[in-house]
């Protein structure tokens, strides 16, 4: 699910960045510092939106570099347990198949395939109904549930689910050629 | 009565067709309580026998006149006031035709009116107790159903976590305290399989493999598909090497006019450490294996010298080795099983299989072992029964000798001749190479077609499911020597009891059968030298005197190879002759 929130940072500043441009910079070193971060509490940062606040600057002592606190607003990206999220596979082995949804990586057991789907080895490995009318393999895309999520401080993992009504494949790469 | 008015002019016809209805009805009524009326029938009986004759005419007219039900056009009321105003009538005709039955067999007719009537009955009865019998299977099975549903429930509900995918089940979602269970790290660094789970898969992959008519294949790297050196390990007369591509493109070798050792890959540029994330082995994968699409065109698929650069390193692939994946991937389902580095297996990986085709995901290394310097099958998602391993080294399978096929050590490097005690020149600094077409890699491939063949034979007796590649290549060994009867000549050391050496071991698995004394049988004497007793008496009587080397030889290659070959030097004869051995 996305957010939209505001998150406090301390950045650090180094003092040659003193001048004129000085929020500039430290708006520019915010986005570099954080966009595309993942927090274990927050999620992915997507983008920041905006800067609410920029709090005083604190000497550190001995250095002379700068501390600001600032306030930011962002959007964040988290998954959560029960959502529906749509993913682009990546690989598919006989454990079952990975998927990803921006930057989370998403596992969908063998388990959680629809019985009637088996898996098919060779050059591009896949999962195929008997009547081969529905093929999961390497860039399709998927709709799936996640039902559980392992939140790292810096990485997002989700175990999904494909066995349940109105989840699967929703378009086939294959179909297509 | 609405009953003559409204049904076709012919009179007569109306009246057998009331009669006809009659019959009907009464054949419906019947069929609520058959038994009732059969009573009531005796009890009617014997009066109304002179009714008889004259209505037997008129069935016969019905019969003859055959009167479609649509014709009459009667309407469902009119139907049921004929079959009420017809009641009285057709009592008394029931209770004759009763009688006719019981009275006058002969008549044909009316037996056979009273036979449809009984067929009816019982047809209607039977129908009845089909039905019944079929709700209450119905309602069993519902209940049965119901019972399963309950115990899914109550299995679902404990969930066994039978794959854990860091540290979360895959099935559940739930979080798990401790690792447990066979890690498959090749698959997914975080991926743990229980045993019960690793059984389920590996007897799963059975009935997918027979349906693709596929084996399993491990394959060692080192040694077996390919030789590597480090840049510091190199020897001067192996700088050549270095020297760049240009010396060595095109370059046909001298010793195999056949091989051409083509141009050298500077592929080590372009995979630059910065491009390979750390993000799990298969995103490695995946980037390496798109950069290295970029670079098809420079001939990749048919290099098989490498210089990677970011590993320090020199790589050179066993010849034969493009066609040898390509024709056994056909067969096998193919893995790489190497106690090397998992860095090192998977840029070994992409060497020999740039796009990913014949071990994607695939490629176990030493991290996966479960066992310390040993390599086991039990990673492998295959049965044991099913699964052919290549590997230079006996020692690492010993769980598994039966399934390995041993390979002769690829030596292509100087380092590598080093490191197992070989002091003559390497192919590298010979600037030969093995010969791609009679090589190692060829005879086996020769080897596995062989038992691919057998195991999928059809027109064995036995069931496929049932058969094993391991009797299957124990009896494929067997043939390579059958025949020969060999004795061995100060071979073994003395007092080792010759019966457990790994020669006469090795003669015995290819089919000879071994002896400790001369005799008019024997086709064989290997020998270290020409002056033992034994040799003396090959000599003499015309029989093969060869070098130990020839068994060995004839092992590797799986055939049995020609004796002139491995003829026993008369040098050797000369230092040793004096020690009596037998
Ligand atoms: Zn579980």
């Amino acid at each position: 699910m996305f957010f939209h929130i505001v998150l406090e940072r301390n950045m650090q500043l180094h003092p040659r960045h003193f001048g004129p441009h000085l929020r500039d910079k430290l708006v520019a070193k915010l986005m570099r510092d954080v966009e595309g971060t993942c927090s274990g509490r927050h999620g992915f940062v997507v983008a920041i939106t905006g800067v609410e606040d920029i709090g005083k600057g604190l000497i550190r002592e001995g250095t002379g570099f700068v501390t600001f606190p600032v306030k930011y607003q962002c959007v964040v990206f988290r998954p959560f347990k029960g959502e529906i999220l749509e993913a682009v596979v990546t690989m598919v082995n006989k454990m079952g198949f990975f998927a990803e949804a921006g930057p989370v990586q998403i596992f969908v057991s063998n388990h959680l395939i629809p019985d009637d789907m088996e898996f098919q080895s060779g050059d591009m490995p896949n999962y195929t109904t008997s009547d081969g009318s529905v093929k999961i393999q390497r860039d399709s895309e998927v709709r799936l549930k996640i039902i559980g999520t392992r939140v790292d401080a810096t990485e997002i993992f989700c175990i999904g689910t494909i066995k349940d009504d109105f989840l699967g494949v929703i378009n086939d790469p294959g179909a297509a050629a | 009565m609405s009953l003559v008015a409204d049904t076709p002019p012919n009179s007569s016809s109306s009246d057998d067709f009331a009669s006809l209805l009659a019959v009907e009805l009464d054949s419906i009524s019947s069929e609520a309580s058959p038994e009732i009326e059969v009573e009531d029938d005796y009890e009617l009986g014997p009066d109304s026998l002179e009714v008889t004759s004259p209505d037997v005419e008129d069935d016969h007219d019905y019969e003859n006149r055959d009167l479609p039900l649509e014709g009459c056009r009667l309407s469902l009321v009119e139907t049921v006031s004929i079959g009420v105003t017809g009641w009285s009538r057709h009592r008394v005709k029931r209770r004759k035709v009763e009688e006719l039955e019981v009275m006058e067999k002969t008549n044909g007719k009316h037996v056979e009116y009273v036979d449809k009537f009984r067929l009816k009955c019982s047809v209607l009865l039977l129908l009845l107790l089909a039905l019944s019998f079929v709700l209450l299977v119905l309602y069993f099975a519902e209940l049965h159903f119901d019972l399963q549903l309950c115990a899914e429930a109550s299995t679902s509900n404990k969930c066994l976590h039978p794959v854990v995918i860091k540290d979360i089940c895959v099935v559940c979602g739930e979080k798990m305290e401790e690792a447990s269970g066979v890690a498959l790290g090749y698959i997914h660094k975080d991926l743990r399989l229980s045993k019960d789970e690793l059984y389920r898969v590996r007897n799963l992959d059975k009935k997918n493999s027979l349906r693709n008519k596929k084996l399993y294949l491990v394959l060692d790297l080192d040694h077996t598909l390919l030789n590597s050196t480090r840049f510091k390990d190199m020897t001067e007369d192996e700088a050549y090497l270095k020297t760049g591509a240009d010396t060595l493109k095109g370059r046909i070798c001298s010793f195999d006019q056949q091989y051409v050792l083509t141009n050298m890959m500077p592929c080590g540029r372009l995979i630059i450490k910065g491009e390979i994330r750390e993000a799990g082995r298969q995103t490695t994968n995946a980037v390496v294996s798109r950069v290295i699409n970029k670079v098809q065109n420079l001939d990749l698929d048919e290099g098989s010298l490498f210089r990677l650069d970011y590993m320090q390193m020199f790589t050179k692939l066993r010849p034969f080795v493009h066609t040898f994946l390509k024709e056994a991937n056909k067969m096998f389902e193919m893995y790489i099983y190497t106690m090397g580095e998992p860095l090192y297996a998977a840029e070994m990986a992409r060497l020999l299989d740039p796009s990913g085709v014949y071990f994607s995901s695939r490629v176990i290394s030493q991290v996966d072992c479960t066992q310390k310097h040993q390599k086991g099958l039990d990673v492998v998602l295959g049965q044991d029964s099913a699964v052919l391993i290549l590997d230079d080294t006996e020692n690492v399978w010993q769980r598994h000798r039966e399934n390995l096929i041993l390979m002769e050590r690829y030596h292509y490097f100087a380092s590598s001749c080093q490191q197992y005690g070989f002091n003559c020149k390497s192919l590298s600094e010979l600037k030969s190479d093995e010969r791609e077409l009679d090589g190692a890699l060829a005879t086996i491939l020769h080897v596995l077609k062989q038992v691919y063949s057998m195991y999928f034979d059809t027109e064995l007796g036995d069931t496929i499911g049932d058969r094993d590649v391991r009797k299957i290549l124990k009896s494929i060994r067997k043939e390579v020597l059958k025949g020969c009867k060999i004795i061995f000549s100060r071979v073994f050391p003395n007092k080792f009891p010759p019966q457990s050496h790994p020669l006469w071991k090795m003669a015995e698995q290819l089919g000879a059968t071994c002896a400790t004394e001369v005799d008019e049988p024997v086709t064989h004497v290997v020998a270290m030298d020409t002056g033992t007793e034994k040799s003396k008496w090959a000599v003499k009587q015309k029989k093969f005197l060869v070098h130990p080397g020839w068994l060995e030889a004839t092992n590797y290659f799986w055939e049995r190879q020609p004796e002139e070959n491995f003829r026993v030097s008369q040098l050797k004869n000369q230092e040793s002759s004096s020690a009596p051995h037998s």
